[in-house]
């Protein structure tokens, strides 16, 4: 009982994720994350206007924003790869 | 030395500004269909992976994304207004209007590769595998398939065989046909030994005899293998220019990207002033210009689309301009360093020059008459059958000179590099012609005298440029023959062409300075190095280089490889050595050395383009700017500003954004073809093109955004 | 009326007969050509060279010099953090000042050791004299001289040659050009009725009460204003800077004041002539910016003139002469042309309240903000506006067929990383994204008159900031109380709390990252090989191409902010004519 236990943590924490193969998909992961946060805070500065989900989306918009003008950064200082 | 002749009038046929049917097109291309592959390789763009190498069109295939989203749900980031109907016609326009504008600027980028496939796959089905027959080292034959050879192989290739790699000829002697990579039909000798003859290429076809041939190029690694890649695309880097564009296109799309994110804030300050002074309804009005896809439709107006959509097709275009001018370029960076060459370094036989020089005149000595010497010359040219012979021979003819061979006996003496002279043993009679002092050296041997009027007419020749020869019966010199380089009509024009661009012509001949000042003069370049070495060929590239200058040459022996890799464009003849071509940056298939002209025009002609679109792209921004703002915030008592008096704030979004999608397929043609490039000074070339893309594009959008508006259903 | 034409006509006409006196003696100092000041100040040089252990002729490059500047400027502003925050018993300091709040200390030395002078304090009663003239006074000095030594710097770099020691130039710039330049101009400024004291305030008693007293307030003005304008610094001694009657009291010192602030970035212009041996490309260049000061000094003084629409109507008249805010011994003239002369250069002293000129002449101050060239900073100025030039010739030189080259250097990606990121980037980013901020959370802006105006005050503070100008469009409530008032009891404010951090966030990105870019381009300039003029080589000194540079600073300067401009003081601007509340 105890074994298996231990054994189905292992199997837990042992999980084989390659982080560079999916680097867009854990990007967007923490982004989600990062959001739940950041929504709240959206909410509270919109005094009363917005719904909770559309802070959410707000949220969202606003990081995609922040990720797209990251992005224009690195064309500019790499742009032989583009 | 070269196979291919080039004649004297063809090269000029082919100027960029000339009919494009006029140019041969190498392999033929099969054209159709190709807009039905471009649009459907438009689509296959669309993958977010390809289209992240686009800045400035990625960004719009982001809005294109979130105002899909605005169109399901209007009220997705928030309450814009109390018609979400109407709200969300609007937001799937805008939607509509972006998805076409990436999908043209992928169908202009696809228009451009489709035209270097088409060439490809030409070029693909010249390269079906061929049995080979491989020889071992024992001796014995092996057949084997031709990708199954490697560098070093010996391989026997019989008539009617396809050459299988490419390589070099250690043995035999054979006719090749060539035309699947020149274009060319008439078939070419190949024979070991000499410089240039003894290359091959696989894919083209042995017609007559047997050749050994000693495999060169790895499979893959063949010039038809590089030649695919090449006007494919496949291969293609960003050039230095493209890179620098691209930097400031995604410097521009960051600056409008920050003031478009920062306007909602700006915007709902104001909104909520309006509301205390104006009330409710104004507010709300105001509010709704400022809702989520109509930002973006700003953001869209705003960045530079128009280049960023073309500015690839432009650069493929360009590769595929030089392409059909039959020249294959190993890179787009070598295209536009031609625009930027500064000197010309021209051989001057077969560049300056037609290949050989012909008898111009007869100058008698030893108190001769004219129609003697044309007789003596007509007999000691009898049996020479290079150019100059026969120059000779229809030269006397002319005059009048006649021979009537009936009965006589007549031997044919050959040229050595020894004697330096030819003739012809007619009768017991020694009839010869040479350099002048290998006639002199001849006539002395058979006891005759040297007049001094041939040291005057040889003195007259060579001042003229020309080459002076001698002709001489036995021990009687009779004259001179006045041997006369032939300037290829019309470089004079294109050379004077090339001066008022800023572009500098060195002439290299291994003739004496004073033929070669004469040559120089006649044909108009700037500057000529005399008995020049093939040394003196990359100390020439090299002090220009010192100076910072861009040189350009073309070469096709072996000993012009350093020549060819130290300059900056290296244009290397497809009749010339394998060494040659590789040390080269763009191989010439009709092997025409006059091209190098062109192909400056084609470089100058590309980064004009570029140039002329990003100035129009910037330039449109005014209008887009003032169709766009006023209408939009015309709540804000700011509507006078609405100089082109577009209806509403709707109309004015989709207008200026209809324009800027149509603007993109507008400007493919042009992207595609080039601005049309006029020999002119730098200064005279911007007056011309700021006034046509400056100040026309920030005209040209007024208008059309004004039509559009009327046009448009929407109220 | 015509008296105030001829007012800014003849300013203006000295400022282009200084220009090549000025520009031919900047360019003999910075060449190393001998100067009639040689013989006194040579060992001087020499002495504080050897003191700090630089060799002059140790040659940096850009990124050495960046970094120099770097260093040196964060040992000043630790200098100056030591005096400001002690100065309640450091001497002369005759009103007893105790140190203001921290926030006001450190916003007060970013925004002097960046040259920009922004003051979110009143002079006379927060800083003692020592304060003033030891610390923010030597920052006058080492800011702007850290500004001539960039534009000398990149000057250099343009034409070819290695960029020099910054420490070398720094000294130069003070000991040959703004030393004694100051020195005549604060003899010339104490005749003309400018206090030089160190005595306090004096107490008079006023006239509708004797037995009231009033404390007036003077000190050592005269020396600290001249370097004000020479430096393009702009900070006051007094609160409302040069309309204060101890800092400006009459038609003379307002002339010597105006002509002061331009003297020096035009006069560069000509330096950059004589260092290119191109007198024609600096005259054509010199054009831009001229021609942009005349059409905005013309534009507010209209403005000015025919007043506020409004008052207009409720006056019965067709037009009376906007006098709000303005010193009447200037009038609208004098005052339309300062206020455009002293943002456009990035000095930012006043001599009227910008706040009640016409929204036009709003307008016109804040496009001299946002492109930073009509003459613009000390040195970094003359500097923008050739990188400007380069994306010019970038922009549009493609379409004579070749790379672009300027002054036969060719503009590749490096160079347009850093002058399309100095020139188009760091403006948005250090003015509309704060604005944005600021505007959205109300608790932070103390905004006096809500609406366009508003808008134009907050987005007027950080372009004033992120363009090292100083000058401020104020109504923001972005003052700590006093030391005074601290002491009596006064509570430290949140808005200007806000307003001192973020701005000091703006002053630092605006002064520093065009300056290490600025160096860097330079640098990169400097070691190419240049390419020999030829006939299809662009000419950058043709009246074509000095117009398309105008279009493009136009385009690619200004028009990123037309909607803040429409939004601000257009939308006002219509307001007032349309009568609309």
């Amino acid at each position: 009982m105890f074994s298996k236990l231990i054994h189905s943590i292992e199997s837990l924490t042992h999980f084989d994720f390659d982080f560079r193969r999916h680097k867009f998909s854990v990007a967007l992961f923490f982004a989600l994350c990062f959001n739940l946060l950041l929504a709240p805070l959206v909410y509270a500065a919109t005094t009363s206007e917005l719904t909770r989900s559309q802070a959410w989306a707000l949220g969202l918009l606003g990081l995609s924003t922040a990720a797209l003008s990251i992005y224009l950064f690195f064309v500019m200082f790499a742009p032989e790869k583009f | 030395m070269s196979q291919h002749q080039p004649s004297a009038t063809e090269p000029q046929r082919r100027s960029p500004g000339g009919r494009r049917d006029d140019r041969r097109h190498t392999p033929k291309v099969n054209r159709k269909g190709i807009y039905q592959r471009a649009l459907r390789s438009a689509f296959a763009k669309l993958d977010p992976r390809i289209a992240v190498r686009n800045p400035v069109m990625f960004v719009v295939w982001l809005g294109v994304f979130v105002t899909f989203l605005v169109t399901l749900d209007p009220n997705l980031f928030g309450t814009v207004s109390d018609h979400v109907a109407q709200q969300r016609w609007l937001n799937g326009i805008i939607c509509l209007i972006l998805f076409f504008t990436v999908l043209f600027a992928n169908f202009a980028e696809a228009v451009a590769e489709g035209r270097g496939k088409a060439q490809a796959d030409a070029l693909r089905s010249t390269r079906s595998d061929t049995i080979a027959r491989k020889i071992l080292p024992d001796g014995t034959v092996q057949e084997v398939n031709s990708t199954a050879l490697r560098r070093g192989d010996q391989v026997r290739v019989v008539a009617g065989d396809m050459i299988p790699a490419d390589g070099e000829v250690i043995q035999g002697i054979g006719s090749v046909d060539e035309s699947a990579i020149t274009g060319e039909s008439a078939p070419v000798l190949k024979q070991p030994g000499t410089d240039i003859a003894s290359s091959v290429t696989g894919g083209t076809r042995l017609l007559s005899d047997e050749l050994l041939i000693r495999i060169t190029s790895d499979p893959g690694q063949g010039f038809i293998d590089r030649m695919i890649s090449l006007v494919e695309g496949a291969s293609r880097t960003k050039t230095p220019n493209e890179i620098a564009l691209t930097v400031l296109l995604a410097v521009l799309t960051q600056v409008f990207l920050i003031v478009v994110a920062t306007l909602p804030a700006i915007a709902t300050y104001i909104a909520n002033f309006l509301e205390t002074t104006l009330g409710t309804q104004a507010a709300t009005q105001f509010r709704s210009g400022s809702s989520i896809a109509i930002l973006i439709a700003l953001l869209v107006a705003l960045i530079p689309t128009t280049i960023g959509g073309l500015l690839s097709a432009i650069g493929i275009a360009g590769m595929d301009r030089v392409a059909q001018f039959n020249v294959i370029a190993t890179s787009g960076r070598a295209v536009e360093a031609c625009g930027d060459v500064n000197t010309l370094v021209l051989d001057k036989t077969g560049t300056i020059t037609l290949g050989n020089r012909l008898a111009d005149e007869f100058i008698p000595v030893n108190g001769h008459a004219v129609a003697d010497v044309a007789q003596v010359c007509l007999a000691a040219s009898l049996f020479d059958e290079t150019p100059e012979g026969r120059s000779i021979v229809q030269l006397a003819q002319q005059l009048g000179a006649s021979l009537d061979l009936t009965g006589k006996q007549a031997e044919g003496i050959e040229f050595s590099a020894r004697t330096r002279m030819s003739g012809t043993d007619l009768d017991g009679a020694e009839y010869r012609k040479g350099a002048v002092d290998a006639i002199k050296g001849f006539v002395r041997s058979r006891g005759g005298q040297v007049p001094d009027t041939l040291d005057q007419a040889y003195e007259q020749v060579s001042h003229l440029g020309g080459t002076p020869l001698a002709a001489c019966r036995g021990n009687d010199i009779y004259g001179v023959i006045y041997l006369k380089d032939i300037v290829k009509p019309g470089l004079r024009e294109r050379f004077d062409q090339l001066r008022r661009m800023g572009v500098k012509t060195v002439m290299l001949t291994g003739d004496n300075r004073i033929t070669a000042s004469v040559i120089a003069r006649e044909a108009g370049v700037d500057d000529f190095i005399a008995e020049a070495t093939p040394e003196d060929k990359i100390e020439v590239i090299r002090t220009e280089q010192a100076q910072g200058k861009l040189v350009a040459m073309t070469g096709d022996g072996t000993n012009d490889a350093p020549a060819l890799a130290q300059a900056n464009v290296g244009l290397a003849m497809n009749s010339g050595t394998q060494a040659a071509k590789e040390a080269a940056n763009m191989v010439d298939l009709d092997s025409d050395p006059t091209k190098l002209i062109d192909l400056v025009t084609i470089g100058k002609q590309l980064l004009i383009t570029r140039g002329a679109l990003t100035t129009f792209s910037v330039a449109n921004d005014i209008a887009k700017y003032f169709a766009i703002i006023p209408t939009l915030f015309a709540a804000a008592g700011i509507g006078a500003l609405n100089i082109m008096q577009l209806k509403s704030a709707q109309s004015a979004i989709v207008a200026a954004l209809i324009y800027n999608a149509l603007i993109i397929p507008a400007l493919i043609p042009l992207a595609l073809k080039g601005v049309e490039f006029r020999p002119l000074t730098a200064d005279q070339l911007l007056r011309r093109n700021i006034l046509i893309y400056g100040i026309g594009g920030v005209i040209a959008p007024f208008i059309a955004i004004k039509l559009i508006d009327l046009i448009l259903p929407i109220a | 009326m015509l008296q105030g034409w001829l007012q800014i006509g003849l300013t203006l006409l000295l400022v282009v007969l200084i220009t090549p006196v000025l520009g031919r003696y900047i360019a003999r100092v910075f060449l190393a050509q001998k100067t009639r000041l040689d013989p006194l100040l040579a060992p001087v040089d020499r002495l504080l060279l050897r003191l700090i252990g630089v060799r002059s002729q140790d040659g940096m490059t850009g990124w050495q010099y960046a970094r120099a500047i770097f260093y040196s400027n964060f040992a000043m502003a630790l200098l100056l953090a030591i005096l400001l925050f002690n100065q309640s018993w450091l001497p002369f300091n005759p009103t007893r000042l105790t140190s203001p709040t921290w926030d006001t200390n450190l916003h007060t030395i970013i925004s002097f050791i960046t040259n920009t002078n922004q003051q979110h304090y009143s002079g006379e009663v927060t800083y003692s004299y020592f304060s003033q003239f030891a610390g923010l006074g030597y920052m006058m000095f080492v800011s702007a001289a850290t500004g001539i030594a960039v534009g000398i710097a990149f000057i250099r770099g343009l034409t070819g040659r290695p960029l020099g020691n910054f420490y070398h130039d720094l000294i130069l710039a003070i000991t040959r050009i703004l030393l004694p330049l100051s020195i005549l101009g604060a003899i010339a400024l104490i005749a003309a009725g400018i206090p030089e004291t160190l005595a306090g305030p004096v107490l008079v008693p006023t006239l509708e009460d004797p037995a009231v007293q009033q404390a007036i307030a003077r000190g050592p003005v005269a020396h600290f204003e001249i370097i004000k304008e020479l430096g393009e610094n702009g900070g006051g001694f007094f609160a409302i800077n040069s309309a204060h009657p101890f800092e400006n009291p009459n038609g003379f010192t307002n002339l010597l004041e105006t002509v002061a602030i331009l003297a020096i970035p035009s006069a560069l212009i000509y330096t950059y002539g004589i260092f290119a041996n191109n007198l024609k490309q600096a005259w054509l260049v010199y054009c831009i910016p001229f021609a942009l000061l005349v059409g905005f000094v013309v534009v507010s003084a209209i403005a000015e003139y025919n007043g506020n629409p409004i008052v207009n109507t409720a006056l019965g008249v067709n037009q009376a002469v906007n006098l709000e805010g303005k010193e009447v011994r200037f009038g609208w003239a004098q005052s339309a042309l300062f206020a455009v002369v002293t943002t456009g250069s990035m000095c930012g002293a006043v001599t009227g309240m910008v706040d009640s000129m016409m929204p036009l002449s709003g307008l016109v101050t804040l496009s001299n903000l946002f492109l930073q060239i009509v003459f613009g900073g000390q040195g970094t100025g003359t500097a923008y506006l050739f990188a400007y030039l380069i994306l010019a010739v970038f922009v549009t030189g493609l379409m004579v067929g070749r790379t672009p080259e300027f002054l036969g250097r060719k503009i590749e990606k490096q160079e347009v990383v850093l002058a399309s990121f100095l020139i188009l980037l760091v403006h948005p980013i250090a003015i509309l994204l704060p604005s944005a901020i600021a505007l959205v959370f109300p608790d932070f802006q103390g905004i006096s008159n809500p609406g366009f105006h508003g808008l134009s005050q907050v987005i007027y503070e950080y372009a004033s900031a992120a363009a090292n100008n100083g000058s401020g469009l104020e109504g923001l409530a972005d003052s700590q109380p006093s030391p005074i008032a601290l002491a009596t009891g006064a509570i430290p404010s949140p808005t200007a709390l806000w307003w001192n951090l973020s701005t000091s966030l703006s002053l630092l990105a605006g002064r520093y990252i065009p300056i290490t870019a600025l160096l860097l381009l330079a640098d990169s300039l400097s070691r190419k090989q240049p390419v020999p003029a030829t006939a299809g080589t662009l000419h950058t000194n043709t009246t074509l191409f000095t117009g398309i540079t105008a279009g493009v600073i136009v385009i690619l300067g200004a028009l990123t902010f037309f909607p803040v401009l429409a939004l601000g003081p257009i939308a006002e601007a219509f307001q007032l004519t349309q009568g609309m509340r």
